[in-house]
């Protein structure tokens, strides 16, 4: 790696995870599209990048919730369960497409966000109403 | 679903197993977390309240980024060196995050962030 590279890789990643506390999202969306479009990242290398990269931080998160409380494990198992069979279908089929469809696909999930994001307001903290949906 | 959900609600291990299957699907195509699908899933399917979802969504995907980096990793499609210094400029900027918190307007932000997001996406499909 080039020191320039360092130096971008280190401003995506401390941008990432500021944007990542303001807005509640994860670093992944912010972190694939710079690795791609600032230090040319090819599309796959990007994602496979931000899934390592986004490890340790989850870990980080989950073991300060857990302390806390907040955390129901019976219920990470279980979306675990899913999650890592999901995880390989995904994976597996990431790898098996094309750069440039990888990259427009991800580009359509940006869009999705974008318009979540556009259309919620902050909300208010009121208690859980299962008819709010 | 008419019946009141409490904060003892055990939900349903075969409709968290689903949405982590789709959580899982999304983070190993993208390489995203996937608790974009994962929290409002837990919120809106199992009757989860919002703070517990978000913890128990950030320890789920722990054991699905590691299985999907795995992968990645063996077909070569893994920057180490970068990983790691992304790694500490995030580690880094989380805690600014949490600092700025409280000084930026949530709304202000994320639809700044949103229209930004738009500009990004729009790049990624012309270039």
């Amino acid at each position: 790696m080039t020191v320039p590279e360092i130096s971008a890789l280190i401003g995506i990643g401390l941008t990432a995870g500021v944007l990542a506390g303001l807005l509640g999202i994860g670093g992944g969306v912010l972190m694939v599209p710079a690795m791609v479009l600032i230090t040319g990242f090819d599309q796959h290398v990007a994602q496979g990048t931000s899934l390592l990269v986004i490890i340790p931080a989850a870990a980080l998160g989950s073991f300060t919730h857990h302390r806390h409380g907040r955390l129901a494990l019976r219920d990470a198992a279980g979306l675990a369960v899913g999650g890592v069979l999901g995880a390989l279908l995904g994976s597996f089929t990431a790898l098996s497409l094309e750069e440039e469809l990888l990259r427009r696909l991800f580009a359509v999930l940006l869009l999705v966000i974008a318009a979540r994001m556009l259309m919620t307001r902050t909300p208010t903290p009121e208690p859980t109403d299962p008819e709010a949906t | 679903m008419t019946n009141m959900v409490s904060t003892s609600v055990r939900p349903n291990l075969l409709i968290l197993a689903a949405i982590g299957l789709a959580a899982g699907v999304l983070s190993g195509l993208f390489g995203v977390g996937g608790g974009i699908i994962m929290v409002p899933g837990m919120v809106l399917l199992a009757g989860i309240a919002q703070q517990r979802a978000s913890a128990t969504s950030l320890a789920a995907i722990v054991p699905i980024a590691a299985v999907a980096a795995v992968i990645f990793g063996q077909a070569d499609s893994l920057n180490l060196p970068a990983a790691a210094v992304l790694m500490v400029g995030s580690i880094i900027g989380v805690q600014v995050g949490a600092r700025l918190m409280t000084r930026i307007g949530e709304d202000r932000l994320r639809i700044g962030f949103a229209i930004f997001m738009i500009a990004v996406a729009v790049t990624m499909l012309v270039s």
